[in-house]
């Protein structure tokens, strides 16, 4: 598998705050998740390895370039969607993806043909000879998709890329993702806190909480993985239940369903002992589908723990 | 919206292999600016100095209209000519309108949208974008001083048949524009990336340029000395002018230290206009 993303002891300070702390991340091709609370270090991460801010100490290699040295020279082959608003509000569609490929070395001619072309594709068409500041949030989070796809680039950063959306844009900016990486035209990395597009999209995740990388796992690796969570329905008073399984992660689900999740080293058994201390029956018991949810919440909580 | 059936496709160009990255800023900035309202109007105005010295010119050529020569005897001598167009009180104004109207919004649109991450996501470098930047204020003012200036000289050589103009009064007149284009450039930009809204922004450049004047005048007045000229713009940008043609100055004081004050001053103002920028980016 080819390295694209290689760091080594990445530090990163805001002042005293230590936001990035000793990061070491390997990528190979695809579509990663970079998944994490907000202040977790996601974008601040992101920042660094698009040169846009200096580690303190560390290095580090994307597509082949080090980051300390070659930064300007990678960003021909990189994209990234930010987070926050960051359009030009006197320019219409056409002409800010064009001024952006140009900004990135395209011919003027190249990059108005290639500014039509992906327009076209994050599906602005209509909307391409209106100005930007004129541009729904959602259409806002399109043309950034298509100006950092104007260049095509290898890597593609998205920075919470459904932030702001309605559900239905949500969904047609997600298959826009599955569909930019599916076909392996390019390497995604995907940082979001919203835990469902990252299943949806990514077939790796990594977990940031405090400025670390916690956790990095395969998303079709997570039913693999033992979480002891399973579901249970019961009968009596749930409260007292609840009161029994302090260290346990108990959630309501639909029909009177309980996910809960058991520490690594709690026994299976002792639901049941806490069940008759509790004077509640248990109805219905089986091992639950481990969602992203449980790894990150693990991950968080693991984490927090050390 | 649906997603095109073609999906996406990859680009098969190729990226130019030499370029001046700044370069598109630098056009996208000069499009934009003449796009503004009332930008037509202003260049109008603008380019009226040069029709008032380019009658001057004509006129001091002219033996058949000595009976006007009275108007015109200031400018008898070429360095007199382009010093005086140059210090010319309204277009010293028009240069400070135009660095307004070119310069104001520059930086401090790009602090209220955001637009840094647009330009340090491309392959350019913080000097990369300030170059660009710097280029569109200069090629408006240069385009109202230095081309005037130009087409003085061209008119003088025209009207008169042949080229009388000495050789350091021709640089003088190419190299003062441009030193005076550049250090408004960078107070109109310094000013520019010190905050996101740009009505504060016009109202601190012409506030610290009336403001420089004023408290000058007030002191020559109260302490009877020049040298108080030297805490006003427009009074230093006339003192290095006498320096560069080599004229008497108006004012008695040594002219070497209006242009220690003015390139102290822009360089002053870049370093800051850096560090604001690098601030942004963070």
């Amino acid at each position: 598998m080819e390295r694209i993303i290689e760091l080594k002891n990445i530090n990163f300070s805001y002042g005293n705050f230590k936001a990035i702390d000793n990061v070491n991340i390997k990528i190979g091709n695809g579509i990663y998740g970079l998944l994490g609370p907000n202040g977790a270090g996601k974008t601040t991460l992101m920042k660094v390895i698009l040169g846009f801010l200096k580690p303190s100490s560390g290095n580090g290699e994307i597509l082949g370039f080090n980051i300390r040295e070659n930064n300007i020279t990678m960003k021909k082959k990189i994209g990234y969607v930010p987070e926050i608003d960051c359009l030009i509000p006197e320019m219409d569609g056409v002409a800010l993806t064009s001024y952006l490929g140009e900004l990135s070395g395209m011919s003027k001619q190249e990059a108005i043909k290639r500014a039509h072309e992906v327009l076209y594709y994050v599906g602005l068409e209509e909307s391409r000879y209106r100005k930007v500041d004129t541009y729904s949030s959602g259409m806002k989070q399109r043309i950034k998709l298509a100006t950092a796809l104007v260049h095509d680039p290898e890597l593609l950063f998205l920075d919470e890329p459904t932030s702001g959306m309605d559900p239905q844009a949500r969904n047609e900016m997600l298959e826009l993702i599955n569909d930019i990486s599916s076909k392996g035209a390019m390497n995604v990395i995907m940082s979001s806190h919203i835990l469902p597009d990252i299943e949806s999209t990514c077939k790796n995740v990594l977990i940031m909480n405090k400025g670390k990388i916690i956790s990095e796992q395969q998303i079709s690796d997570l039913n693999s993985k033992h979480f002891n969570i399973y579901e249970i329905r019961l009968k009596g008073d749930v409260k007292i239940f609840r009161e029994k399984l302090p260290d346990c992660r108990i959630e309501r689900g639909d029909k009177g369903v309980f996910r809960i999740q058991l520490p690594n080293d709690f026994p299976i058994y002792s639901i049941f002992k806490k069940a008759v201390e509790a004077n509640v029956q248990i109805r219905y018991f089986r091992q639950s589908k481990v969602t992203l949810e449980d790894a990150f919440v693990t991950a968080i909580g693991e984490a927090n723990a050390n | 919206m649906p997603i095109r059936e073609k999906g996406y496709y990859k680009w098969d160009g190729e990226f130019k292999k030499s370029y001046i990255k700044w370069l598109p800023i630098f056009i996208n900035g000069i499009k934009s600016v003449f796009k503004k309202k009332k930008s037509k109007l202003l260049f109008s105005f603008a380019a009226f100095p040069f029709f008032v010295f380019l009658i001057a010119v004509y006129v001091s050529t002219k033996p058949e209209l000595r009976m006007m020569k009275d108007l015109v005897k200031q400018i008898q001598s070429d360095a007199m000519l382009f010093y005086s167009f140059y210090t010319f009180g309204p277009l010293i104004f028009f240069m400070i309108l135009l660095s307004l109207f070119a310069g104001a919004d520059l930086i401090s649109g790009d602090l209220k949208f955001n637009s840094f991450t647009l330009y340090l996501s491309r392959p350019l470098t913080r000097f990369d974008y300030i170059k660009g930047k710097f280029s569109i204020v200069l090629f408006y003012l240069l385009l109202f001083s230095l081309i005037p200036g130009i087409l003085l000289i061209i008119a003088k050589i025209i009207f008169s048949g042949e080229f009388s103009v000495p050789l350091y009064v021709f640089l003088s007149a190419l190299i003062f524009p441009i030193i005076i284009s550049l250090f408004l450039s960078s107070f109109i930009l310094m000013v520019s990336s010190l905050s996101s809204n740009r009505k504060f922004v016009i109202i601190l450049f012409f506030a610290l340029y009336v403001l420089s004047n004023s408290i000058a005048g007030i002191f020559q007045g109260v302490f009877k000395s020049d040298y108080f000229l030297f805490f006003s713009i427009e009074k230093n940008i006339k003192q290095f002018g006498s320096l560069v043609f080599n004229i008497k100055p108006d004012f008695d004081a040594p002219t070497w230290i209006s242009a220690i004050i003015l390139s102290f001053i822009t360089f002053f103002f870049i370093t800051i206009l850096i560090v604001r920028i690098k601030r942004a980016e963070d």
